[in-house]
């Protein structure tokens, strides 16, 4: 009798533990599973992580690429003329003999007519640009900034051919009428059109640079009693220079490359220019011009390709010049 | 002692006439700027007014969907049609490479030999004239693929030539999104991936989207990269041909083509028209930038602009 409620007791214990221990199974079975679901999302979305990253490093990896393949792509091609053809670099750089069907390629002309047209755009555009730069970031009041700045994007999106198109139909007939020039079409025209064109560049770098000045500067200059011509002239454009120089840079880099805007109000003549009004042809305007006619492999050609890879120089050569003036700022 | 008391008189009255020169000079230079920024909103207002003035008369409906002819009376509507195929093109391409890159260099690379690296090169791919890049697309897919002229190789070297200004767009449409975002999204959880595809881009939508389209405004009218590459002509027979591989005059190379080069008679009526229509057309991607932009930036954020 006594055995019973013993084992009673004991099955009892017994059932509270099976109970205990089904109970505890049970809820680590269902923590096992939830656990292992929480885990195999957390490696889902970890390998999502990883696949996502190396696609990401993809794309930047290929705009090294890119650009490494296009440098020498272009090396290879643009020194044919001296590998191939024997062509000295002095003669294609200073001699304005030429004539690619008797293998002269002396591209002096060429290269006179892009730093003139260059430097006609950035002798006009460039103090132009930077004082609308000033007005927009020291004198203009908010809602002429609104207005100015649309305008200003505006000028940026015309395509340039109709930038040409302009030249050729308003300025071109203008020059013509008012000049000493016969056709109108030269040197001018295209430093006109030119320097129109990297206004918008010049002005938006040169405002950046004179918002980036710090107000103390401005608040200084006040309050030693100058006016704000004097704090623009005084203070801030010493400030602002490498900023500025950086802006006309780039406006430079922007005038060398443009190609057919230049092409359509040059004139298209292969010799140096006799004048402002004058005639001439330039390095972009020249592989426009003769690239579709030139045949492949022909010396022709590869002048054309030494004449890109010089413009490719020289465009790397101002962007490093843009590092030198940014690190200069510190 | 005297003659101290006798110059500071005169001393401020010289200072006060220096003071009313100068207030003199500042007021013309702040004149001379306003009328120099007025003179650029001029400059637009004209170029604008003169080329719907030349170009209004050439627009019909004729004009815009016929063909080009070697005679008078010539449209341009395979030209816009390949001005949009070829944008459209270039975009697959550009849209993802540069968005890739541009949350790479912005959300994960860290300051480092690679991360200069890149940037760098796209800096250098950006300053490569559109005329330089024309000719690399020569050597690369006329010459070395021998496609000839086609629409894939121009939309490819546009992609080329337009890849670093949108990398540009899309790591600043992503600093500007504020750090707390991104600190509360990893706060609860989220990975960066998650954190970037689910807080980050919808945040910097509005500016990616106007960047993208002030962009495409400049594919549509770019010229010297594709003279080389999509080539100077149109099908004569299939003008709306969906096929990549044939060459593709745009509308921008139409125009300049017809100058420079053809003996159509009525070049005059021709070019002027094209010029408006790509003016037009650079007017409304613009407007459909900040449209689109502010629209996108609101439905997103809920905040204005």
């Amino acid at each position: 009798m006594s055995d019973v409620p013993k084992t009673d007791n004991r099955s009892h214990r017994q059932g509270i533990g099976e109970a205990t221990q089904v109970v505890a199974s049970l809820w680590f079975s269902v923590g096992k599973e939830t656990l292992s679901v929480i885990s195999l999302q957390a490696a889902k979305s970890h390998r999502n992580e990883r696949i996502a990253v190396n696609v990401l490093r993809g794309a930047a990896v290929f705009v090294i690429f890119a650009i490494a393949v296009l440098i020498v792509y272009l090396a290879f091609e643009g020194t044919k003329t001296f590998s191939v053809d024997k062509f000295p670099v002095w003669k294609f750089l200073f001699s304005s003999d030429y004539d690619p069907g008797n293998n002269l390629g002396g591209s002096a002309v060429f290269i006179t007519g892009t730093l003139l047209v260059t430097g006609f755009a950035i002798v006009v555009g460039g103090p132009f640009g930077i004082a609308v730069g000033v007005f927009l970031s020291e004198v203009a009041p908010a809602r002429m900034a609104q207005i100015l700045k649309p305008a200003i994007e505006l000028l940026v999106g015309i395509p340039s051919v109709v930038y040409g198109w302009l030249g050729l139909t308003l300025l071109v007939p203008f020059l013509r009428t008012h000049t000493s020039s016969p056709s109108g079409f030269g040197l001018a025209a295209a430093g006109i059109v030119l320097s129109i064109m990297i206004l918008p560049t010049v002005i938006s770098l040169s405002e950046d640079a004179f918002r980036s000045l710090p107000v103390s500067l401005r608040e200084g200059s006040m309050a030693l009693g100058s006016t704000r011509w004097q704090m623009i002239t005084g203070v801030l454009l010493p400030s602002a220079s490498s900023g500025l120089t950086v802006a006309l840079i780039l406006g430079i880099a922007r005038a060398i490359g443009e190609a057919l805007a230049v092409q359509m109000v040059i004139g298209n003549s292969s010799q140096f220019p006799r004048g402002i009004f004058a005639p001439t042809a330039s390095l972009t305007t020249e592989i426009v011009i003769d690239m579709g006619g030139a045949p492949q492999g022909s010396f022709q050609e590869h002048v054309l390709f030494s004449m890109a890879l010089l413009l490719l120089l020289i465009a790397m050569a101002l962007i490093l010049l843009v590092r030198f003036a940014l690190r200069g700022r510190g | 002692m005297a003659s101290a008391a006798s110059s500071a008189p005169s001393r401020r009255l010289s200072s006060n006439s220096g003071v009313r020169l100068r207030r003199l000079i500042d007021a013309l230079a702040t004149g001379v700027l306003w009328i120099m920024a007025a003179s650029i909103i001029c400059l637009l207002a004209t170029f604008i007014m003169y080329l719907f003035y030349l170009g209004f008369h050439s627009l019909s409906w004729q004009f815009l969907t016929s063909a080009p002819t070697q005679s008078a009376g010539g449209g341009i509507g395979p030209e816009i049609y390949n001005s949009f195929y070829i944008l459209v093109l270039t975009l697959i391409f550009t849209v993802p490479i540069s968005l890739g890159a541009g949350i790479y260099l912005q959300e994960y690379a860290r300051p480092g030999l690679f991360r200069s690296v890149v940037q760098f090169s796209a800096e250098s791919l950006a300053t490569v004239p559109s005329i330089v890049m024309g000719l690399f697309g020569l050597l690369i897919f006329v010459f070395y693929f021998h496609w000839g002229f086609t629409a894939l190789g121009g939309a490819l070297t546009l992609t080329l030539l337009n890849l670093p200004a949108l990398v540009r767009v899309t790591q600043e449409a992503l600093a500007s999104v504020p750090d707390s975002l991104r600190e509360a999204s990893i706060g609860l959880g989220a990975t960066k991936w998650q954190t970037i595809m689910r807080t980050v881009l919808p945040s910097a939508i509005g500016r990616l989207t106007t960047g993208i389209v002030l962009i495409a405004g400049r594919i549509f009218g770019e010229t010297a990269a594709l003279i080389f590459t999509a080539g100077l002509s149109v099908s004569a027979n299939h003008p709306y041909e969906l096929n990549p591989f044939r060459s593709a005059e745009t509308l921008a190379i139409h125009l300049w083509y017809t100058h420079s080069e053809s003996v159509i008679p009525d070049v005059d009526r021709v070019g002027n028209g094209s010029a408006l229509v790509l003016l037009i057309m650079v007017l409304a991607f613009n407007i459909a930038a900040r449209l689109a932009g502010s629209a996108l930036t609101k439905r997103f954020t809920g905040r204005s602009s």
